[in-house]
């Protein structure tokens, strides 16, 4: 499909933009005064710096088209670093995200179907203060109460370093644990916009035509409402969340930090504080990469549930 | 209620709760229909025709509410059933088709998949048994090669198929009572014939009632026994088709019948009730026609007529109908 | 259709602008949105504090407790919790946190209305020429605005943030910096949006435009046009305006701010490390980020709401 050229523009742009910056090696180099002068040969050679600009891109392109990520400044296989953290940014999340929706249509619908109601309106006040709600405030305060005050689950972290630490024992327990807060807390700190969109959504929905016909045809509510209410509303609702968890996955850095989450997030910050250019450059990929396989499922899924898409 | 009569409305008010204020749609109005006969429920837009129809079913949407009135059916009260006997009556005793085939199907599902579950909704049948009722429903209502149909969606099929279809749907389990809103005000002119013909033959053919609403007055003369003209929410008069049509009681149904552009008569000018439609929030006090109507007095502003029988089902809501003779400009 | 070729769906905005009654009916709508009003509320309470920045403070700036002879309190208290003194506690440094929060007020508002500022302009000329010129222009600025859309902005904002401001050497004259590259990373999506508003007021007055003299300019064009979507011009730019406070605000907190520049992000950062001993010195700031972010929010959807020529309630 279009994928190609749209991955060829995007890596063409992130490329672009890392070499506005600078010299890369340079860069490092004025962060980490220690490599010796070998060393910065050594990076230059690994990145075609001496060839001319086209040559870069286009080896970096094809390293990347033969899943080579190279390799750190500080050394160390890109790849296997990014593999180590990179369950626990999906494991958070999808979570969070599949739970907000979970949450989130149900209330968005009950909503719509009491408009004007007390309830609708609180929910939707509610809703639209939540929408502004920042995840290193809410984390935080989250995390402050629950962790380091009532030191009901842990402040921070995968899983406690020492087995003895754990819950009954069990690994699975403590991870559970320690997963509790952070995707709980996410899921919350998402939930509000997608309350708001299935609500209005399904606002729209509920005053068509067909709708009063189903009803007029003496179809119970319940089928109404999901059998013909909620697919047409999904439609508006699926092609938002794929461009959400895009936003989300750009968001894993504050995420992960306030979490203390080790997540390929957290590594961002780290290396880029240190302009690791390789990793930078990888993880930057990696996400796009995401980005758009959730884009991709969410065209699929649009046409799953429309079926006038379905014949183009 | 008489042996023949199957639907009885008295005393209707349905109303509208806004943030503007409270419009009053349907403001006492009053329908009878017997077994087997076409009501004709004629108004402009506005009168509150489809708001009637909706508060028959008990479809009216938020923010509506009705909130006075009597509407008995085959010996119940409508208005006092649950919501779950209610829902068994809705397209099983009374079916409604309406106005604007092109969004009453649900565009995500199949026509096979609306039809066959408003099927298996009222009747203990499976869904096998339900699809093929539901391809014969597409035969009878005209559309060829119904099992292709079947299968396909809204968006791939004519205004007139789906109206067809909508008339199929309001058919597939025997009503007794039919409300057509507007059934052929959204189509081509040439469809809407084929579409009316089509609804009085099935009518005939399974002895339904029908409540057939239309701007049109050319429709009414042709397809109903009996008329019943609304005007801002209330009722003008009813009567026979002959009898309103040949010697109407009422100046709205006077001036109603000579906006109709005809030929034959060869007038200059077309005339048109002057004035605008009423705002239902604050109606015109007393008889809300009088701002428009040119035999209006005094009384008229200041006091609401009754609704008068004129004996034999003729029912006329206008202080001066007794003393007033109104042309017709029909010539019959 | 003997005078212009009036649409017959939604009241085309016209091109004769009627002067004040379209704004005021706007305004009225908004005046009934009683969340708009919270956040004008909101909004104004920050404009107010950050003019009045002196006064409203109870310490100097950076005003180090007990140790500046400007200072008027004897005791130098770090990470100390709220009292009557310090109703916001004081940081690691010992200066007031209320205080501080209150000078960087300033700040926010100069990130939110800079980086808005440059955002927003270039996403109206992108956007309108999008929209405007069709073919295959339109056709490139599609593929172009799809690979923007997937891109992680926030993260590459990171990586300039810290070559630029590492390599500057302006300690307080960072915060330009970072207006800057928050307001080039951040048009994209509001240029998708002005381009699908040009599309629609395309419809209506390119007709009329085509009547006028044979060749219009477009510079003509634009004042037709931009008058048009002028209105979700202004929703978007209030939303921006909280998108690009809480973008710093993320972005100072991670470590990639510009240090010297004291907005409520960089507070929020230099007091991350104690968070377990000295809480109010990272939390207080983070509030005061959402409560204007929220103000701004509140009011952006409230113009939406009232501004919208085809929302009827």
């Amino acid at each position: 499909m279009y994928l190609v050229p749209v991955f060829f523009g995007i890596t063409l742009l992130v490329f672009t933009i890392e070499r506005l910056a600078g010299d890369p090696v340079e860069l490092y180099g004025a962060l980490n005064p220690n490599i010796t002068e070998q060393q910065r040969e050594l990076l230059r050679k690994s990145l075609h710096l001496d060839q001319p600009i086209q040559v870069q891109y286009l080896s970096w392109l094809s390293d990347l088209l033969h899943l080579n990520l190279g390799s750190s400044f500080s050394g160390g296989s890109v790849a296997t670093l990014i593999a180590q953290r990179i369950w626990a940014t999906l494991e958070l999340q999808l979570l969070g995200l599949t739970l907000s929706l979970i949450i989130a249509i149900p209330i968005g619908i009950t909503s719509a179907r009491k408009r004007y109601s007390a309830l609708d309106v609180t929910i939707t006040s509610t809703s639209l203060i939540g929408t502004s709600i920042p995840i290193f405030f809410l984390g935080v305060a989250a995390i402050l109460i629950f962790g380091y005050h009532l030191h009901w689950f842990p402040s921070g972290g995968f899983q406690s370093t020492l087995p003895s630490q754990y819950p009954y024992g069990s690994l699975l327990l403590d991870q559970l644990w320690h997963l509790f807060l952070p995707a709980t807390i996410y899921t919350f700190a998402i939930l509000a916009p997608v309350v708001l969109l299935v609500r209005s959504s399904m606002l729209e929905v509920l005053r068509q035509d067909y709708i009063l016909a189903a009803k007029a045809s003496g179809l119970k509510d319940r089928t109404v409402i999901y059998k013909h209410g909620l697919r047409n509303a999904l439609i508006p609702i699926v092609t938002y969340v794929g461009l959400y968890f895009g936003g989300l996955l750009a968001g894993a850095p504050v995420t992960e930090t306030v979490f203390n989450w080790p997540g390929v997030g957290r590594m961002f910050v780290d290396y880029t504080t240190q302009l690791d250019f390789p990793v930078i450059q990888a993880i930057v990929v990696i996400i796009t990469l995401m980005t758009l396989i959730a884009n991709l499922i969410t065209d699929v899924t649009y046409a799953y549930i429309d079926p006038r898409i379905r014949l183009e | 209620m008489s042996f023949d009569q199957i639907l009885s409305v008295s005393g209707l008010r349905t109303y509208f709760y806004t943030y503007a204020g409270v419009v009053k749609a349907v403001d006492g109005i009053g329908l009878q229909v017997n077994k087997g006969e076409t009501v004709g429920l004629v108004g402009e837009s506005g009168s509150g025709k489809t708001v009637t129809a909706q508060s028959i079913m008990r479809v009216v949407p938020t923010p509506g509410k009705t909130v006075e009135g009597e509407i008995e059916f085959q010996g119940k009260n409508l208005l006092k059933l649950t919501e779950s006997e209610m829902q068994h009556i809705r397209g099983k005793e009374i079916a409604y088709i309406p106005q604007d085939p092109t969004t009453t199907l649900d565009p995500v599902y199949s026509v096979g998949d609306q039809l066959a579950e408003v099927i298996m909704r009222h009747q203990p049948v499976s869904k096998k048994y339900a699809i093929t009722k539901a391809i014969e429903l597409l035969r009878n209502v005209g559309i060829a090669d119904p099992q292709v149909r079947i299968s396909q969606y809204p968006h791939e099929l004519s205004g007139g198929t789906k109206q067809r279809i909508a008339i199929a749907r309001a058919l597939s389990c025997e009503p007794s009572l039919i409300l057509a809103d507007e059934p052929t005000t959204a189509l081509d002119v040439t469809i809407q014939a084929q579409i009316l013909e089509l609804l009085t033959a099935l009518k005939d053919k399974f002895n339904l009632a029908m409540v057939l609403i239309t701007h049109d007055m050319g429709i009414v003369a042709d397809t109903c026994d009996r008329v019943t003209v609304l005007y801002a929410g209330q009722v003008c008069e009813t009567g026979t088709a002959e009898q309103v049509f040949g010697n109407p009681k009422h100046p709205y149904t006077e001036a109603l019948l000579s906006s109709v552009p005809n030929l034959a008569l060869r007038k200059k000018h077309l005339s048109v009730i002057p004035g605008n439609v009423p705002n239902l929030i604050q109606p015109p006090s007393g008889c809300r026609f009088h701002p428009r109507c040119s035999y209006a007095r005094k009384v008229c502003i200041d006091k609401d007529p009754e609704l008068e029988s004129m004996g034999d089902g003729r029912i006329v809501h206008c202080h001066r109908w007794k003393e007033l003779d109104l042309k017709s400009a029909v010539a019959s | 259709m003997n005078q212009e070729g009036t649409s017959q769906t939604a009241e085309p905005q016209s091109a004769r602008p009627h002067g004040v009654s379209q704004w005021a009916l706007a305004w009225r709508r908004l005046k009934k949105n009683k969340t708009a009003i919270a956040g004008l509320a909101i909004v104004g309470a920050f404009v107010v504090m950050a003019a009045f920045d002196r006064l409203v403070a109870l310490y100097p700036p950076r005003c180090i407790v007990g140790l500046s002879p400007s200072c008027p309190s004897p005791d130098f208290v770090s990470n100390g919790p709220p009292t009557l003194t310090h109703p916001f506690g004081t940081n690691i440094d010992g200066y007031d946190v209320y205080s501080e929060i209150i000078y960087g007020t300033r700040a926010a508002f100069l990130i939110g209305l800079g980086a808005t500022g440059l955002a927003i302009l270039i996403a109206v000329i992108i956007g309108l020429a999008a929209g405007y010129f069709g073919g295959w222009m339109e056709n490139l600025l599609m593929r172009v605005t799809e690979v923007f859309l997937v891109i992680p902005f926030f993260l590459l904002l990171l990586v300039f943030l810290q070559v630029a401001l590492k390599f500057s050497q302006f300690s307080t004259g960072g915060i330009w910096i970072v207006v800057l590259v928050i307001g080039a990373f951040s048009w994209p999506g509001a240029a998708r949006i002005i381009r699908g508003e040009t599309l629609k007021v395309r419809e209506f007055e390119f007709i009329a435009a085509s009547r006028q003299i044979g060749a219009s300019s477009w510079r003509i064009l634009f004042r037709h046009l931009f008058p048009n979507v002028l209105h979700i011009v202004i929703v978007l730019l209030t939303l921006q305006i909280a998108a690009s406070i809480l973008t710093e605000a993320a972005v100072s907190f991670l470590g990639f701010g510009a240090p010297g520049s004291n907005t409520w992000g960089q507070q929020m950062y230099t007091s991350a490390n104690f968070i377990a001993d000295a809480w109010w010195a990272t939390l207080f700031p983070a509030l005061f980020v959402t409560v204007m972010v929220m103000g701004f929010n509140l009011l952006g959807n409230g113009l939406r709401d009232a501004l919208d020529p085809r929302l009827r309630e």
